[in-house]
């Protein structure tokens, strides 16, 4: 089996430095483009397993390239954008992105979000209705979710968080693509709905609330289920 | 004077009751109280009595200004609702029992009229008992000409009429009685009442009138006259001239009475505006405050009119626009030019406005535009007291200016204060991770071999804890410039505080073991906050806990305050001396002795800057176990929104 082909679409000379043989030493296929649209072209053409997009381009908007190969590709999209742009992250992450990254980061983070966002796409949520990270465990079918064994009680609105968690799991989730999977059309815009019943579910699941282990805060963008 | 008890003689205790109608001149009656109130040294009350349906909106706003006068003169004021304004006044009255009312009496318009308004009186007065001032609310009837109308066939009918009652029957019975001559005084004060009420001309021809229908009279001996021919025409001339005199010297009082009631009047007028302009801050409160007195006094419309951009003009209040009404056609310095060419008092006109210079010892700030609401030029005597108000407006204008300069020059050097201090930490702050950055990279770049592995290690920790420090220090500095510039807002939502703790205690332990524990009840009430920002606050705490307290535990404890959430971060550490728990929250302050180790001094400013924004306040204290307790508190105002009841919402099967 080829070894993963990685795409990064950066524009910044420094950091495309630390991302090449970084990324090559760790034996992935690496291709460097410094604009969006050289960027688009060279997707089109090689057709990589994952792109790295920098959402601060010099000829176009990142959320703009974002939108353009989601058009045709569903292969993971890692978001690397420089910190107090929550409101691009959120847009790139409703816009189907798979999970971002904040500059300044380091080589470990990285890696370890790549290997999450390439086991992604090679799995399917249908594949796994049985779901087991630590001590906890979720099973889609019988909807039942248990903590080392014991029988969770969970009300409905609870369990329905829970799950919409965990069909993206380890990914980072957007308060707004929580709310419609809960909530539906009367949900949007009500974050403090989500606030609030995850605490409860926090309280239920976690074995300290405020340390979450399962549960975890991606502040002002939203939720991750933690696989590790 | 002694302190105890009341003098049993004194004057009874109560306030002084102002009934006030919505009558343009009522003015007067807040005056009057004003006066009495001062000499007598008692409280009073201005009261308005608002009968539904009697009151245009006009009318109402009228007695709305004259109660805020009153009230700028130190009375209490009072807006009642009564079916009746004598029913609305004893309602009060019973409630206040003042010593004292002082009331408007108007021109009764018909017999009916006078009977109710004095009808109204006595009520009052009988369930009272209390004294009524009546003052009257009549404006001063127009002067007849000298002459007055020599062809008013009234006038000279009811002279001759007077002169034949007053002279004929009450002159001539008191001299029977009395043996007195009293025909020649009742003459002359017959005349003197003509000539006030007609004029001297229809009193010269009622007199004629009257001396031939009277010739006769005249004639007899001991009449008014015993001499024969000419002597009787020369006293009759000279009792004519008596009445004259008589009659001039009355209107003079009169007059002067009347002058020295209205300079009262201006200058209490002047004081009001005076202490309303010392009020304002901004020059649009200047032009509101001139506009309305303006109006109020003048029936006018005003506008301040100041020098725009490319020679134009700004008119001020900016809503109200007379599209009929333009700016002047002259420039500022044309236009003092022309001003002080004129009559230094008269207002220049061009139809329909007329334009008063705003012009006060540091030069000329703007205009003054006004219009009449009956259109025309502005009434002579009203000059003075136009002038005084424009002089009085300039230098409300003149204030503001000064202020506003002082206030940027302030801030000017507040900045450059800020940007040194700035300059000077950042250098710093900057050059000492950047050497060491730089220092070790080039160390690890010596042939292979130089530096033992462990060296290696060390030196490449330190580059990234460095470059950390810089991030931390660049994101620290970004974060308070937006702060502080309002770029960044707090946009509130309700939520528990657990998540935002949870968070920020887990991004502590990405950099290393966290001494964090947090106590929070499972009771704890949701708090509006935004919760990046608040994240960002209880990181900062948990640093400078972590810094300064050593590796002792640190703990977070939440509860419900009254209207608040209260929040205390304690560490085991050194604590705060008293002396710096203010300034450890100024920006760059960092206490004598520290090292820079302990950061820049931008992490509580941030707290502090977060907290303001929130409308809540964070401070420090000791605690009773001897270290730091940061606390802070979050205002809740108002309930949680409802959620949705979650049956409702149940997932379709």
């Amino acid at each position: 089996m080829t070894q993963p082909l990685i795409l990064i679409i950066e524009d910044e000379a420094p950091l495309r430095r630390f991302l090449v043989p970084t990324l090559a030493t760790q034996g992935y296929q690496v291709d460097v483009a410094s604009t969006g649209a050289e960027g688009v072209v060279l997707a089109r053409s090689y057709n990589p397993d994952i792109i790295l997009l920098d959402l601060g381009l010099p000829d176009k908007d990142g959320l703009e390239v974002l939108r353009e190969l989601r058009d045709w590709s569903r292969k993971p999209i890692l978001i690397i954008s420089a910190r107090n742009q929550e409101k691009d992250k959120v847009g790139a992450l409703d816009l189907g992105a798979d999970d971002y990254l904040t500059k300044p980061f380091g080589a470990a983070e990285l890696l370890a979000r790549i290997r999450v966002a390439l086991r992604h796409a090679t799995q399917t949520v249908l594949d796994t209705p049985l779901l087991q990270c630590g001590a906890l465990r979720l099973d889609l079918e019988k909807r039942e979710v248990t903590m080392d064994g014991a029988l969770v009680k969970l009300t409905p609105l609870e369990y329905r968080l829970l799950e919409a968690l965990a069909r993206r799991a380890g990914k980072v989730v957007t308060h707004a693509q929580l709310l419609n999977d809960v909530w539906g059309p009367v949900g949007e815009g009500q974050t403090h709905y989500l606030r609030i019943y995850m605490g409860t579910l926090r309280r239920k699941i976690e074995p300290d609330a405020t340390r979450p282990r399962y549960l975890l805060t991606e502040p002002s963008i939203g939720y991750r289920l933690n696989m590790e | 004077m002694t302190l105890e008890g009341n003098p049993p003689q004194g004057p009874p205790a109560g306030p002084i009751l102002v009934a006030l109608g919505s009558d343009a001149r009522s003015l007067r009656l807040v005056h009057a109280g004003f006066r009495m109130a001062r000499d007598q040294g008692r409280p009073w009350v201005v009261a308005h009595v608002e009968v539904p349906g009697w009151e245009t909106p006009e009318e109402a706003d009228q007695a709305r200004v004259w109660l805020q006068e009153a009230h700028e003169l130190g009375a209490e004021v009072v807006w009642l609702k009564g079916p009746t304004v004598v029913a609305g006044l004893l309602v009060l009255a019973r409630k206040r029992s003042p010593s004292l009312v002082i009331m408007g009496r108007t021109r009764a318009r018909g017999p009916l009229d006078r009977l109710e308004s004095s009808r109204a009186q006595e009520m009052l007065r009988r369930s009272l008992d209390v004294r009524i001032l009546s003052l009257s609310m009549e404006t001063v009837s127009k002067k007849p000409a000298a002459w007055g109308n020599l062809g008013d066939a009234v006038g000279i009918t009811g002279a001759v009429a007077v002169i034949l009652v007053v002279t004929g029957i009450f002159g001539a019975a008191l001299e029977m009685v009395a043996g007195f001559p009293a025909v020649p005084l009742a003459f002359a004060v017959a005349l003197g009442f003509i000539m006030h009420r007609w004029g001297r001309g229809v009193s010269a021809l009622a007199s004629l009138a009257a001396l031939a229908l009277y010739v006769d009279r005249f004639a007899k001996p001991g009449g008014i006259v015993t001499g024969e021919g000419w002597p009787r025409f020369a006293a009759f001339l000279a009792t004519l001239l008596g009445a004259q005199i008589l009659v001039d010297l009355m209107g003079q009082v009169r007059q002067e009475t009347r002058s020295g009631r209205r300079r009262e009047a201006e200058t209490v007028l002047l004081m009001l505006l005076g202490r309303a302009l010392a009020r304002c801050a901004t020059v649009p409160e200047v032009s509101e405050v001139l506009a309305q007195r303006l109006h109020s006094l003048f029936q006018a419309e005003a506008w301040v009119l100041l020098p725009g951009p490319e020679g134009g003009w700004n008119r001020l209040p900016p809503g109200a626009s007379a599209p009929d009404c333009p700016p002047p056609t002259l420039l500022l310095p044309e236009f003092s030019a022309a001003i002080s060419r004129e009559d230094p008092l008269e207002p220049l006109y061009e139809a329909p406005c007329s334009y008063v210079a705003l012009a006060g010892p540091g030069g000329t700030e703007g205009v003054l535009q006004i219009r009449l609401a009956e259109g025309g030029r502005f009434p002579q005597e009203s000059w003075g007291l136009l002038q005084a108000f424009a002089v009085q407006g300039s230098l409300a204008l003149e204030r503001i200016r000064w202020l506003e300069t002082a206030h940027r020059i302030r801030l000017e050097n507040e900045t450059e204060r800020m940007r040194s201090t700035l300059l000077g930490a950042v250098s710093h702050d900057l050059r000492t991770p950047l050497a060491a950055i730089q220092g070790a990279a080039s160390s690890l770049l010596l042939p292979d071999g130089a530096l033992p592995e462990e060296a290696r290690h060390d030196l490449l920790n330190m580059i990234r804890e460095e470059s950390v420090r810089l991030t931390r220090l660049l994101s620290n500095l970004l974060d308070l410039t937006r702060l502080e510039s309002g770029i960044i807002r707090a946009h509130k939502e309700w939520q528990p505080l657990d998540e935002v703790v949870g968070s920020a205690i887990e991004r502590l332990e990405r950099q290393g073991p966290s001494p964090v524990r947090a106590e929070l009840p499972a009771d704890l009430p949701l708090v509006p906050i935004d919760g990046g920002l608040m994240e960002q606050v209880l990181q900062n705490l948990f640093i400078n806990a972590r810094l300064h307290g050593g590796d002792s535990p640190v703990v977070l404890r939440a509860w419900a305050g009254e209207g608040s959430l209260e929040v205390a971060v304690v560490d085991q550490g050194p604590g705060v001396p008293p002396e710096f728990r203010q300034k450890i929250f100024d920006k760059f302050f960092r206490m004598p002795g520290q090292t820079r180790d302990g950061g820049v001094g931008l992490g509580l400013a941030i707290c502090d800057a977060i907290l303001k924004a929130h409308m809540g306040r964070i401070w420090v204290e000791e605690d009773p176990g001897g270290g730091a307790r940061f606390r802070f508190s979050l205002p809740l105002d108002g309930p949680p929104p409802d959620l949705p009841e979650p049956d409702s919402l149940e997932p379709a099967p």
